[in-house]
């Protein structure tokens, strides 16, 4: 067991010297605290700043998308190369336009061609790492050795989280089950029923595995974003505002502006709902 | 009593929400002090990296984004950490756009405070596009998968890239992955062909997929979700507070643990009045 003076985690020793926070600086904590709260605010209902929020999102989504595709594929693979005369690669490019004929109605057949370029290229790069990581290595993994497994772990081991000869068992009986519970071609017999039933169950703690770790792994976003708006993100630091000033807690300043800012938000949600209620009235 | 079980389970789903805030603000606010066992997963990835040599060439591919950064920057900054406090030479690259942005300011910032020199002690190859086949081609040529790094110098002169050709070359590979293209991809593509020693870091939503590659030796450590990157955490930072150092994803663990509590109980309740009360319908 680790035992953490966890209270120090929040109040580290002495803060740093105090650093100048720019206005840049400033306007980007804002900026981030806001349309963390426009976009929680969806949670209260659909409304104007969690619209904004949204395309401001998305908007920049795809311009970083594009510049990064133009830079780090287009520019250095065809254009440059185009550019230094190596003619061969005029053969992508005819692709990438055969391609984009698919928009055309009188061309859109030749766009099969890079269609089937890319299928069988992904296919091929896919295959042979599916085929030998994933199945040949786990088929081999799911046939565990019992005596050496037993020499390790025992019957069971809580300290490595259950390993040992029962859960061995219960991983090759478990993995038996769910695929007999897939055998559709089989007579359905009263044993096969048992056995595809145990199958189920199996599937659903796998399921119940996975989705729990998926809410685990939203709270964790949420956490995340409670931790950057209580100023919780970055060490602790004063700052200093205006050049010479008296320097301030970063932590504070960061909770005084998201403060500030769910007033903000509150009160918009607030005008907003009153003006929705009377024009429907 | 029927009527207030009828009242919680039709209850406006945005109490809910708000008692979900309070759940995590609260406690990230006044934290409650739980005991933590180190997994074995995480341990098996920290030893590893701790018996590297100063001078041992480590390859880190930090492919996530803002998204998941709460669960994988702090996994990120105590492992450059830990390799740079052990001097070891980092070479780090990405597979995703969005990561070079975001991950820049942390490796200059753990950087500076280990006084590591920018093409001897750490490289930053910057952002590489073609999912499998760029990590194809970081197992078999990296200086050609990143002819340039970051900073637009030429990769094959710089002195931490000496001797090194392929992604073999590298004592070990630390995936710092949100999803795709991340480690799946590097065990399935290059893994398994080179022999290569991987650990993974990742979302809590991807670790069930990535716990088989660890159990068939795929994977020499794995440090699942805002858990993984706490225990790892607490691993290398034994000495506890570090200035200018603060454990995000520990302080987050106590939170994570009352979130669930809270989820749990909404389950429990909400199964048992939905019984109750149809019992006293039927």
């Amino acid at each position: 067991m680790i035992t953490l003076p966890l209270t120090s985690v929040l109040l580290t020793a002495t803060p740093l010297t105090a650093t100048h926070l720019t206005a840049g600086s400033l306007i980007g904590i804002w900026v981030s605290i806001f349309l963390t709260l426009a976009i929680f605010s969806f949670l209260y209902e659909d409304n104007p700043i969690y619209k904004l929020a949204e395309h401001i999102f998305l908007g920049i989504s795809i311009a970083i998308g594009a510049t990064e595709i133009y830079y780090g594929v287009f520019k250095p693979n065809l254009i440059d190369k185009l550019a230094e005369g190596r003619l061969l690669s005029i053969i992508p490019l005819i692709l990438l336009v055969m391609l984009l004929l698919k928009m055309t109605k009188k061309f859109d057949y030749m766009a099969k061609v890079p269609i089937a370029f890319i299928v069988a290229a992904f296919a091929g790069v896919k295959l042979t790492g599916e085929a030998n990581a994933n199945l040949m290595t786990q088929v081999a993994q799911s046939m565990p050795n019992l005596p050496e497994v037993y020499r390790e772990h025992g019957i069971w081991s809580w300290d490595a989280d259950g390993a040992g000869v029962f859960s061995s068992i219960f991983l090759v009986l478990g993995l038996c089950a769910c695929l007999l519970h897939f055998y559709f071609s089989a007579k359905q017999t009263k044993s096969m029923a048992v056995v595809s039933k145990i199958g189920i169950i199996v599937l659903m703690l796998s399921f119940g595995a996975s989705f729990g770790y998926t809410v685990m792994g939203r709270i964790s976003l949420a956490i995340g974003r409670a931790q950057e708006l209580l100023g919780l993100d970055k060490p602790p630091i004063d700052v200093t505002i205006t050049s010479g000033g008296d320097p301030i807690n970063r932590m504070s300043l960061v909770r005084m502006i998201s403060f500030g800012t769910l007033i903000l938000v509150i009160v918009f949600l607030a005008v907003w709902q009153k003006r929705r209620t009377q024009s429907e009235e | 009593m029927y009527q207030l079980l009828k009242r919680f389970q039709s209850m406006d789903r945005r109490w809910v929400f708000l008692g979900m805030a309070l759940a995590i603000v609260i406690p990230t606010l006044y934290p409650v002090h739980f005991p933590t066992k180190v997994d074995e997963r995480v341990q098996s990835l920290y030893d590893r990296i701790d018996q590297l040599e100063a001078g041992d060439t480590v390859f880190v591919s930090a492919d996530f984004d803002p998204a998941s950064r709460p669960e994988l920057e702090p996994f990120f900054r105590a492992n450059l950490h830990h390799m740079f406090s052990r001097d070891v030479n980092i070479v780090i690259g990405s597979l995703w756009p969005f990561a070079p942005p975001l991950v820049t300011p942390m490796i200059e910032d753990l950087a500076t405070q280990h006084g590591g020199v920018y093409g001897e002690d750490y490289a930053f190859l910057g952002f590489k596009l073609g999912n499998e086949l760029a990590i194809k081609m970081i197992g078999d040529d990296i200086l050609k998968a990143f002819p340039v790094d970051s900073r637009e110098n030429v990769t094959a002169d710089l002195p931490i890239m000496s001797g090194i050709r392929q992604a073999q070359d590298f004592e070990l590979i630390v995936s710092v992955s949100a999803g795709f293209p991340g480690t799946r991809e590097y065990v399935l593509q290059i893994q398994g062909q080179y022999d290569l020693e991987i650990a993974s870091s990742t979302t809590a939503v991807s670790t069930p997929d990535y716990v088989p590659f660890y159990k068939a030796g795929q994977l020499f450590g794995l440090a699942g979700g805002m858990p993984g990157s706490a225990h790892y955490e607490q691993l290398v930072y034994r000495d506890y507070p570090v200035e200018g150092v603060r454990m995000m994803a520990t302080q987050a663990l106590d939170v994570l643990n009352l979130g669930h509590l809270y989820i749990i109980i909404l389950i429990v309740f909400g199964n048992i009045a939905f019984f109750l009360t149809r019992e006293v319908e039927e």
